[in-house]
C-alpha cells in the first residue's frame, strides 16, 4: 500500500468521522434528556453563582457525580443522566482533593459557607482550599446560592430543615447560655443523656482527642474551647462555649453521651455539622474525653454503669471528681 | 496576495527589509521552537504554583490569579499547546519540508500560522487569571481564542498540502503522514471538542457535554500531541542512527490503527458517571486495544535502533527521543490498565491519574518535542547547539523530576483512592498526602530550572550559535 496524499487525507477523514458518528453523533441523538425526579431549574442567583463555579476553576477540585462505592459527602444519592438536565457546561470533574458536590445543598447552613469561603480553614482546619475573599460579598452569596442548590429538590429538602432549625437554635441562643444548653441538652435522646464516656482518659487517649479537636474543631470552638475561633464572627448561633457546660453535666455526673451525640450527628440549623461519616466511635470518644478533661476540668469516663472492661485498658482509676453543685453555680 | 509574495519570497534568496525575517526560510519552524522553549518556562511556572497552592493553600492568600483554580488550567493549556505542541509543530515546519526535498511553501503563511496559535497559548494567562474561562477541563480558552487555534491549524494545513503539491520526493514518508494526519484531525476534534457552535458557553446542555469534551479530552493526547510526538521520533532517531526505517508495512499499520482505535476511548473518563453502557464498553475495549498501536510503532522504531543505541545515547536530541519512547511504553501500559472498571474504583478521582498525565505529557510527547527542539533547532537556523551540556543537565532535570513525581503522585493516588473505597472522607485523607504534595512541588522546582536552561539554550543557538554552512548533504539525509 502506498501512501499517496489523497489516501493520506480523505481516509484520515474517513476513519476520523466515522468515529465522530459513533462516539459523538450516536450519543448525542440518543441519550435521554429527560430531567430525574430531584431535578429543579436554577434561580437566577443560582445560576450566577454555576457561573462563577466554572470560571474559577472549582472543578479542579471537586468532582459532580456520586458512584455507587462512594462514601462521601453525598453518598446517599447516586447520579443519574437526569439530575443534570439543561445545565451548561454540567462540568463532572476529574479530581477529588475537596469532596464531591453534587448533593452538597443543605449539608450546612449558608454562615458556615461565609465562614468557609472567607478562609476555608476556619471550618475545615486541614482543608487545601483557597480563601475566596477576594470574590467579594455578593459573589460569595451567588456561590453559595448555586451550592446551596446543589441536589435539586433534594437539596432544598435539606436547606429548608436547615432553616427550620436554625430559627430554633437561634431561639434558645438568644434565651441565654444556660437555657440554651438545657435546649441542647434535651434535643438528645434520653438513654445518651445519662451515659458516661467508656474510654479511660489516659495520656495517650487524651493525645489522640487533642488530634481531632486540632483536625476538625478548633477554629470554631478556639483553642480555649470558649467559642471563639477564627469562624465564630461568621456564625450564627456562634460555636458553643464549652466551659459553660461544667455547671450542665446530667446527674451533675455525665457528660460523654452528650458530647458523643452531638459529634455524631452534628447540631443542624448551626455550624455545628455531623462527623458521624469522618470520625467513628474511638475517635469520637477520644475528643470527648479531650473536652471533657480540658475545658470542663471533669469527665466522667468509665463512671458507672459500665460493663466488662475492654481487653487492652489499662488500670485506670478516673480521679476526676464533679463539681459540688454550689461550686458551679 | 498571499501567495504571490509567497512564492515570490520563496524565489528571493536572501530577504531584506523589516520584514525580511518572516520570509527566510524555516524562520517560521524557528518562531514555534524559540516559542515552544518560552511556553515551557511559563507554563511549569504555572505548575509550580499549582503545586505550591496543594501545600500551602495560604501562601499566595487572595492573590486572585494565583489561586488554584486560575493556575491550574493556565499550566495545563500553556504546557499543552504552547510548549508540547508548539515545539512539535516547529519541528515539523522543518521536517516536512525537507523529507519532501522542497521548501515550506508559504513561510509567510507559517508565520501567521504561528501569530494565531501564539495568540490562542497566550489569552491562557491573560484570561483565565482573572476569572475568563470556558471552565471545562482542556478546553477552556474562551471562543475567540479556539477560532484564533483553528484557523491557525487551517493555515498550516493548507501551507502543508500546497508544500506537499510541490514535493520533489515522490514518496511521503510516515513522519508526513502523521504531521498532516494531525492538522486533518484537529480540524475536526477541536471544534467538536469546545463545542464552537455555541460560542457563549462552549458546551452542549446536560450530561451529553461531558461525552462531547471526553471525545476532545482524550483526542488532545491521542490526535494532536501523539501524532506529532511520532512523527518527530520517525524522523530524528533513523537520522541519528543513520539507518532506515525498519518497515513500512509496520508504520502503515501504525498509523491507521492510531486513528481508529485512539478516537474511541474518551469514555473512560467518566466511566463511573451515569453515561450509557455501551459507550463505556466500547471505550474500554478500544482502550485495551491501545496495545496494538502503540506496539507496532514503538516495534518499528526501535528495530531501527537497534544495535546503534550507543549513537542515540551519545546525541542529546537521539536520548530525549528514545526515552520519550521508553515513557510512551509505560504510559500505554499504564493507560489501558487503568480503564479497566474495577482498577478505577481506586484510582480515579485522585492524583494517580495526575501522575499519569504528567508522563503522557511531559514525558512521551514533551521528551520527543523536546529531543526535536534540540535535533531540529540547529538545522532551521543553520548555527550549530550553543551547548550540549545544557541539554544534558536538562535531561538529566527532567528525568529525575518526571521520574519522582510519577512515583509520589502514584502513591499519593493509591493512598486516597484505597482510602476512599475503604470508607475514608477526602477530607480525612489530605493529611495523608501532604508529604507528596510537598515532594511533588520540589520534584517541579527541577522540571522548571531544567524549561528554563532549555530557553537559554534555545535562545543563545539562535543568536549565538556558531554558523555552519550545512551542506545540502548533511541536512538532506532523510531516513
Amino acid at each position: 500500500m502506498k501512501m499517496t496524499p489523497l489516501l493520506l487525507v480523505f481516509g484520515g477523514l474517513m476513519v476520523f468521522w466515522a468515529s465522530v458518528f459513533a462516539m459523538v453523533i450516536i450519543p448525542a441523538i440518543t441519550l435521554d434528556r429527560t430531567p430525574s425526579e430531584i431535578w429543579r431549574p436554577w434561580t437566577e442567583k443560582e445560576a450566577k453563582g454555576h457561573d462563577l463555579y466554572v470560571k474559577n476553576g472549582c472543578s479542579y477540585c471537586h468532582s459532580q457525580f456520586i458512584r455507587n462505592f462512594d462514601w462521601d459527602l453525598g453518598a446517599e444519592r447516586i447520579a443519574a443522566s437526569g439530575d443534570y438536565a439543561g445545565q451548561t457546561p454540567a462540568i463532572l470533574g476529574t479530581e477529588r482533593t475537596g469532596p464531591d458536590l453534587s448533593q452538597a445543598g443543605g449539608e450546612h447552613p449558608d454562615d458556615w459557607h461565609a465562614a468557609h469561603f472567607t478562609n476555608p480553614r476556619f471550618t475545615r482546619p486541614e482543608s487545601l482550599m483557597p480563601s475566596w475573599e477576594f470574590l467579594g460579598k455578593e459573589n460569595l452569596e451567588n456561590l453559595t446560592a448555586y451550592i446551596q442548590a446543589e441536589g435539586g429538590r433534594d437539596a432544598d429538602f435539606r436547606v429548608a430543615r436547615q432553616q427550620e432549625w436554625k430559627q430554633a437554635a437561634l431561639a434558645a441562643y438568644q434565651s441565654g447560655p444556660d437555657a440554651n444548653i438545657q435546649w441542647l441538652h434535651g434535643q438528645i435522646p434520653a438513654v445518651w443523656q445519662p451515659m458516661p464516656n467508656p474510654y479511660p482518659a489516659t495520656p495517650a487517649d487524651l493525645g489522640r482527642g487533642k488530634k481531632i479537636y486540632q483536625q476538625f474543631c478548633i477554629h470554631c470552638h478556639g483553642s480555649m474551647g470558649d467559642g471563639n475561633g477564627a469562624a465564630a464572627p461568621y456564625l450564627q448561633p456562634p460555636p458553643l462555649n464549652f466551659t459553660l457546660l461544667r455547671r450542665h453535666l446530667v446527674e451533675n455526673r455525665y457528660i460523654g453521651g452528650i458530647f458523643y451525640y452531638q459529634i455524631m450527628n452534628g447540631i443542624t440549623g448551626t455550624g455545628m455539622p455531623y462527623f458521624k461519616r469522618e470520625l467513628e466511635s474511638e475517635k469520637i470518644w477520644d475528643v470527648s474525653n479531650y473536652l471533657a478533661v480540658m475545658f470542663l476540668g471533669y469527665t466522667d469516663a468509665n463512671l458507672e454503669p459500665r460493663g466488662i472492661e475492654a481487653s487492652y485498658e489499662p488500670p485506670w482509676k478516673n480521679g476526676y471528681e464533679a463539681p459540688a453543685a454550689e461550686d458551679v453555680k | 496576495m498571499l501567495n504571490l509574495s509567497s512564492i515570490t519570497a520563496r524565489m528571493a534568496a536572501p530577504a531584506n527589509g523589516w520584514t525580511g525575517f518572516l520570509d527566510r526560510p524555516k524562520s517560521a519552524s524557528q518562531a514555534f521552537l524559540v516559542a515552544g522553549a518560552a511556553w515551557f518556562v511559563i507554563g511549569t511556572l504555572y505548575g509550580l504554583v499549582s503545586a505550591i497552592d496543594l501545600v500551602a493553600p495560604e501562601l499566595f492568600n487572595n492573590i486572585p490569579w494565583l489561586v488554584f483554580g486560575r493556575s491550574r488550567p493556565i499550566h495545563v493549556n500553556t504546557v499543552i499547546y504552547g510548549f508540547v505542541t508548539g515545539l512539535l509543530l516547529g519541528s515539523g515546519l522543518h521536517y516536512v519540508p525537507a523529507l519532501l526535498r522542497t521548501r515550506l511553501w508559504s513561510e509567510r503563511l507559517g508565520w501567521i500560522g504561528c501569530f494565531f496559535w501564539q495568540l490562542t497559548v497566550l489569552s491562557g494567562p491573560l484570561t483565565f487569571s482573572f476569572g475568563y474561562s470556558q471552565g471545562r477541563e482542556y478546553a477552556e480558552y474562551l471562543w475567540v481564542f479556539d477560532a484564533s487555534l483553528v484557523i491557525s491549524v487551517v493555515i498550516l494545513l493548507f501551507d502543508m498540502l500546497m508544500t506537499v503539491a510541490s514535493r520533489e520526493e515522490d514518496t511521503l514518508y510516515v513522519s508526513v503522514w502523521y504531521f498532516v494526519g494531525m492538522l486533518v484531525w484537529t480540524c475536526g476534534v477541536y471544534p467538536i471538542g469546545n463545542v464552537m457552535w455555541r460560542p457563549a458557553t462552549g458546551a452542549v446542555p446536560g450530561l451529553l457535554d461531558s461525552i462531547f469534551l471526553w471525545f476532545y479530552g482524550h483526542n488532545l493526547p491521542g490526535l494532536v500531541l501523539t501524532p506529532l510526538a511520532l512523527g518527530a521520533a520517525y524522523y530524528v532517531l533513523p537520522r541519528i542512527t543513520n539507518t532506515p526505517l525498519y518497515s513500512h508495512t509496520l508504520s502503515l499499520a501504525g498509523f491507521w490503527t492510531l486513528v481508529a482505535l485512539y478516537s474511541h476511548i474518551g469514555g473512560h473518563h467518566i466511566l463511573q458517571a451515569p453515561i450509557p453502557n455501551w459507550l463505556k464498553v466500547y471505550s474500554v475495549v478500544d482502550s485495551m486495544a491501545m496495545v496494538i498501536p502503540v506496539g507496532i510503532v514503538l516495534a518499528n522504531l526501535w528495530l531501527t535502533a537497534r544495535g546503534r543505541g550507543g549513537a542515540i545515547w551519545r546525541d542529546p536530541a537521539g536520548r530525549f527521543v528514545m526515552a520519550g519512547t521508553l515513557w510512551y511504553l509505560i504510559t500505554c501500559i499504564q493507560g489501558p490498565f487503568q480503564s479497566l472498571p474495577s482498577v478505577q474504583t481506586v484510582t480515579h478521582f485522585n492524583n494517580w491519574t495526575v501522575g499519569h498525565a504528567h508522563i503522557a505529557v511531559l514525558g512521551f510527547s514533551g521528551f520527543i518535542a523536546l529531543g526535536a527542539l534540540w535535533h531540529v533547532l540547529p538545522l532551521a537556523a543553520g548555527r550549530r547547539l550553543y551547548s550540549e551540556r545544557l541539554v544534558n543537565l536538562q535531561f538529566g532535570l527532567i528525568v529525575t523530576g518526571l521520574a519522582g513525581f510519577f512515583a509520589v503522585l502514584t502513591i499519593a493516588g493509591l493512598i486516597q483512592g484505597s482510602a476512599w473505597y475503604n470508607g475514608e472522607m477526602v477530607y480525612r485523607v489530605l493529611p495523608q498526602i501532604g508529604v507528596y504534595m510537598a515532594l511533588r512541588a520540589m520534584l517541579g522546582m527541577l522540571i522548571a530550572s531544567a524549561a528554563i536552561l532549555g530557553l537559554y539554550n534555545a535562545v543563545k543557538t539562535i543568536t549565538s550559535g556558531e554558523p555552519v554552512a550545512l551542506s545540502a548533504a548533511s541536512e538532506e539525509v532523510n531516513p
